[in-house]
């Protein structure tokens, strides 16, 4: 058996919020271990790589070659495919960037390196070390060798199909109706349009969208998400996004290069994310946007929330509960109103027929909104369709 | 004897893309994903059925 290592802390899986998490436990003075089950940080990809932009700065990102197309704007379809564009002008910088998913996780994991942190790659967590009660760290596989790795401090980073925070007896289950199933293929010779991320609502995805995130050069993610509740037969993933390629030329005559899948949470935030010497983040913690199926934003922004209470609890010597609650209020604090509102809207929406949201499009569709938001838009849709805002009495 | 179900992974690759969809669900934590294998502990599923819905490919089946 290897010699027992003793980092301050400990981060299991090296997507962004993991690295993100090491990052800033690092450079507020901690030692730092990241762990990484697979060969290769960032590969294979699992996401749509689109994601916004504002909050860069506020986790210490600076734009690189990770950067695959900037988008003007993003364009949502209705079941009759009106259009209703969303461009910066009144969202503001969410909408954003299309991305090289590997390149930014290795980006990220490099700047982790840069503040001093350990990387083991090959290594999975297969266990929790306790004591009294208390998690002190994890029992690793590393190489198909078994090692015990001990730390004050151990941060569940391993995404949507974590098993560490359920290990520590964090609830992290999922019903039917509060997860997507997602697919997506990489095209090539399709006719998306750079300047745009679309997004196509309706029965051609039940309870979710299909996306097309363009990549350049005729390339673009055509990708499908459906909610798990309203799937009826095996493989309705699949068999929704196929059909919807075949009935738009522009897409059914470009070619496959690649194909991903993955769960996605769209939840209400979890009610609890720390325990004894541990914390989860990230996809892991369900901080995935229910609206959207967006993780890495939220998971760098509660990363590094989380890497910075680490490194004070190891350097106080109390990684009590007590003491991590100062990450749980701080995440809280930053994410939890707009993930329990967006989650509001997405339990509205699985509902709507086709029917309506060709109405709400249709009438966003005709006008100028100066800011979006939920009652601008239910205020635009009263206008032109009044029996349709009568659903969403609660809202406005 | 009561006539309980088998679950099956199509898990040789040729259904399967290892997405990690069916490991995230399981009620029961009893799917394991280790790069390109996956596996499930037969004794501590309940066949819920949970996990052939949450597969977008249908690599999984229950008869
Ligand atoms: S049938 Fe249910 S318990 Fe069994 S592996 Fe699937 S989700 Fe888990
Ligand atoms: S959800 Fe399906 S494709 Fe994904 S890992 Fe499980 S069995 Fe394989």
């Amino acid at each position: 058996m290897a010699p027992t290592l003793r980092p301050d802390v400990l981060v299991i899986g090296a997507g962004p919020a993991g690295s993100m998490t090491a990052k800033w436990a690092a450079k507020r003075g901690a030692s730092v271990l990241l762990l990484e089950k697979r060969q290769e940080i960032g590969s294979p990809v699992r996401c749509g790589e689109g994601m916004s932009k504002e909050w860069l700065r506020e986790v210490g990102i600076t734009p690189g070659r990770w950067i695959n197309v900037e988008v003007e704007g993003a364009r949502i379809y209705s079941p009759s495919e009106k259009v209703f564009e969303i461009n910066e002008k009144h969202a503001g910088n969410e909408v954003g960037y299309v991305v090289e998913r590997d390149e930014f996780d290795k980006q990220l994991a490099i700047d982790a390196a840069n503040a001093g942190v350990e990387i083991r790659l090959k290594t999975a967590a297969i266990g929790l070390l306790r004591e009294g009660g208390r998690i002190v760290g994890a029992k690793v596989k590393q190489f198909g060798e078994t090692t015990e790795i001990r730390a004050p401090v151990t941060v569940a980073a391993d995404g949507f199909e974590s098993q560490v925070g359920r290990w520590a007896g964090i609830p992290t289950d999922l019903a039917l109706r509060d997860m997507d199933t997602c697919l997506q293929y990489r095209m090539t010779n399709v006719d998306s349009d750079v300047r745009y991320c679309d997004f196509f609502l309706g029965k051609v995805a039940p309870g979710g969208y299909v996306w097309v995130f363009p990549k350049g050069e005729g390339l673009a993610n055509v990708g499908i998400g459906v909610q798990v509740s309203q799937v009826k037969n095996l493989a309705d993933a699949k068999t929704y996004l196929d059909r919807w390629i075949e009935h738009h030329p522009g897409y059914a005559k470009g070619k496959k290069i690649d194909m991903v899948g993955g769960g996605v949470s769209i939840s209400p935030p979890l009610k609890q994310t720390v325990a004894d010497g541990i914390m989860l983040v990230g996809d892991a913690a369900r901080m995935i946007d229910p609206l959207t199926g967006g993780g890495i934003a939220n998971g760098c922004i509660a990363g590094k929330i989380c890497g910075e209470v680490a490194a004070e609890a190891a350097a106080l010597g109390d990684p009590s509960k007590a003491f991590l609650q100062k990450y749980e209020r701080g995440w809280r604090a930053r994410l939890e109103e707009k993930l329990y509102r967006n989650w509001l809207a997405k339990e509205k929406l699985v509902t709507l027929s086709d029917e309506t949201f060709d109405k709400i499009v249709d009438a966003l569709a005709g006008i100028r909104l100066e800011k979006l938001n939920v009652h601008n838009i239910l205020k635009a849709v009263q206008a032109k369709y009044p029996e349709v805002t009568q659903e969403f009495a609660a809202f406005l | 004897m009561p006539n309980k179900k088998s679950l099956h992974i199509e898990s040789s690759g040729q259904l399967c893309i290892y997405c990690g969809a069916c490991v995230g669900i399981c009620p029961l934590n009893c799917i394991y994903l280790d790069e390109t294998r996956i596996t499930f502990d037969e004794s501590v599923c309940t066949r819920c059925e949970i996990c052939v819905k949450a597969c977008p490919v249908g690599a999984i089946e229950i008869g």
